[in-house]
């Protein structure tokens, strides 16, 4: 019947049936894979985040941290762009483009590993809460509503001075303030897929509860939470620098994106590069990113399903 | 309505609770004794012993949240460390600035987002519609701190056209208020769009083309008002989050509000300041989305009909 129905519906439109062809069976993720590659701008975040992601690896083989990253040489100070400062340098005299470069660690370290305590944390919580139900589900849920009522960026600045100052705090006040978000999406694609047959009979043959939601449940309720984390670097990154750029993130002298930032803002007047460069690497790495998890979350959305 | 009303507002009581509750625990672990931070620097150490005393330093953690929670309901929110200023008092004379500027900032992103979003979606895969999605793609990817300085940078410091920082004339509010509606204008562009888009297709719209109905008065009239629920619940998310949001930008543009004020008692250790104005924030935060779901009813009246049924939770 189902045959029928399709060969009605395709009469007269340009599209060939593809009936005929032989049935392919992806896995979920490789159908998703295979709609993100035809999105342009996706293949372009991709590339970008390669190449971020390779400089970020190999720029030891360019530059020695000690001394030309971190040690001041005031005599090279606030010279503009030329041929052996591409960037310039800053008001200390370090390569402006050598401390973009390995800024690159920070704020790519800080977004993944920030996300990263968030999914971990977020998922299970959510997942719990989904699963069980109930008391359980109530308390989480009430938590969470609390979490997310207060303005991310106030819970991170409360979550640093507390802890202090550090890259490792800073990671983990993001992470915390990212994730209330996570526990939503985990609960919703969990509460989705919670009552179906196969989650039924895995009950009935008496698998443990934990073992049925990361081996049955999660899996199957992945998709969503893919999307929340892609885009969830891309804001944790600007949140990040964010913080650093009032003095709350990493800390000087390494070269974070937001602090180099900061400490170009002193020099706005005369040496406007310090502001334009660090500026523009956060916007790219963040553009990369958005492209990259737009086109996830639309290869995902089955209502744009062609 | 009015009952539903009141319902929402007796819900906000335990949120203040538990928001009140998690600042005042995190700020708890906050290093630094306060009481060295009052003392002057002689004290003895009995001396600084009775000023822990005073302030209650000496209880426990429970207690002193309790008897803060007692001062919050009369709008006692303790005395700053530094200035030795009311808290309360502090913030309420710093809210108003923030508040003009999530005002403004809001305007500027409606006054954009809406009629952009709304082209794109009417012309929905042509160039006008990629370029206007590539533009809010574009502001939704810059860090608005860093707007804020370039835009310091073209209008105040090389054309000279407005000021760059302070609360002093009529002009200083257009760079904040540019900076800060930015990313908001780009979500809610999005936002416009695909609201606009799925309303856009549906079968009254053809009846309404069918019957003769022009064109603009399609897409203003009877599409827009269906659209607008989407719309509307970005708008008061969004307006919420620039309350906390506006940090960055007033501490970029030298802005008298709450977020320099936390900004400036963080970096001070001004601890009853901090735990205070983060307080104040939430709770002007949630009520701003609790008016949001208030103003559903004017716009939806199917909603209305639940709110007085008292159906909806």
């Amino acid at each position: 019947m189902s045959e029928n129905a399709i060969s009605l519906e395709n009469t007269g439109s340009k599209h060939k049936i593809s009936v005929s062809k032989k049935y392919v069976k992806r896995s979920p993720m490789a159908e998703i894979w295979r709609q993100v590659r035809k999105n342009k701008g996706a293949i372009v975040g991709l590339v970008i985040l390669g190449l971020l992601v390779f400089m970020a690896l190999t720029a030891d083989l360019f530059y020695d941290y000690e001394t030309e990253i971190i040690q001041q040489n005031i005599s090279m100070r606030l010279q503009g762009p030329s041929w052996d400062h591409w960037m310039g340098t800053d008001d200390l005299g370090r390569d402006v483009m050598g401390r973009l470069i390995y800024g690159s660690r920070f704020s790519l370290s800080v977004g993944v590993v920030a996300v990263m305590v968030a999914l971990l944390l977020g998922v299970t919580l959510g997942a719990i809460a989904g699963y069980f139900g109930g008391l359980l589900d109530n308390i989480i849920m009430r938590f969470t509503d609390i979490f997310s009522s207060i303005p991310s960026i106030l819970l991170a600045i409360a979550i640093v001075a507390a802890l202090g100052q550090s890259t490792i705090n800073l990671m983990i006040a993001i992470g915390v303030t990212s994730t209330p978000a996570f526990v939503r999406v985990a609960r919703a694609a969990v509460l989705m897929v919670k009552n179906q047959e196969y989650i039924e009979s895995a009950k009935a043959i008496g698998v443990r509860s934990y073992k049925i939601i990361l081996v049955h449940v999660l899996p199957n309720s992945l998709s969503p939470i893919i999307v929340q984390a892609t885009l969830r670097v891309a804001s944790a990154i600007i949140s990040a620098a964010g913080l650093s750029f009032l003095g709350l993130g990493v800390p000087a002298p390494e070269p974070e994106w937001g602090g180099m930032l900061a400490a170009g803002r002193g020099f706005i007047r005369d040496s406007n590069y310090l502001t334009l460069f660090p500026g523009m690497a956060i916007m790219i790495t963040v553009l990369a990113l958005n492209l990259f998890g737009d086109a996830v979350r639309d290869a995902m959305d089955p209502r744009l399903k062609k | 309505m009015y009952r539903y009303i009141i319902k929402r507002l007796f819900l906000l009581i335990p949120v203040i609770i538990g928001v009140s509750f998690v600042v005042f625990f995190i700020m708890d672990i906050a290093p630094g004794d306060p009481a060295y931070m009052i003392a002057s620097e002689e004290a003895s150490i009995e001396e600084i012993e009775q000023i822990r005393h005073d302030l209650g330093l000496d209880r426990n953690l429970f207690l002193r949240y309790t008897s803060y929670l007692g001062g919050l309901l009369k709008g006692d929110l303790g005395v700053s460390y530094i200035s030795k200023r009311d808290v309360f008092k502090t913030y309420m004379t710093r809210f108003p600035a923030t508040l003009k500027l999530a005002f403004f900032s809001m305007i500027i992103a409606m006054i954009i987002s809406i009629p952009l979003g709304i082209m794109s979606a009417v012309n929905h895969n042509t160039w006008k519609d990629s370029s206007s999605m590539v533009v809010a793609l574009l502001g939704l990817s810059m860090p608005n701190f860093w707007l804020g300085l370039l835009l310091i940078i073209v209008f105040s410091l090389k054309l000279g056209l407005l000021p760059s920082g302070g609360d002093t004339s009529f002009f200083s509010i257009i760079l904040p208020a540019i900076t800060l509606g930015t990313g908001y204008t780009a979500h809610m562009t999005r936002t416009a769009r695909s609201a606009m888009l799925d309303v856009i297709r549906q079968d009254y719209l053809r009846t309404a083309r069918a019957k003769g109905v022009s064109e603009k008065k399609v897409v203003n009239k009877h599409a827009l008002k269906n659209a607008l629920i989407p719309i509307i619940t970005v708008f008061g998310i969004q307006f919420s989050k620039v309350l906390g949001g506006a940090v960055l930008t007033e501490t970029i543009f030298a802005w008298p509000g709450i977020g320099r004020l936390i900004v400036d008692s963080i970096n001070q250790r001004d601890i009853p300041m901090v735990t205070g104005s983060i307080i104040m924030t939430t709770i002007f935060a949630s009520v701003v989305i609790m008016m949001v779901d208030i103003v559903y009813a004017f716009v939806d009246p199917r909603i209305k009909a639940q709110y007085i049924k008292g159906g909806l939770k």
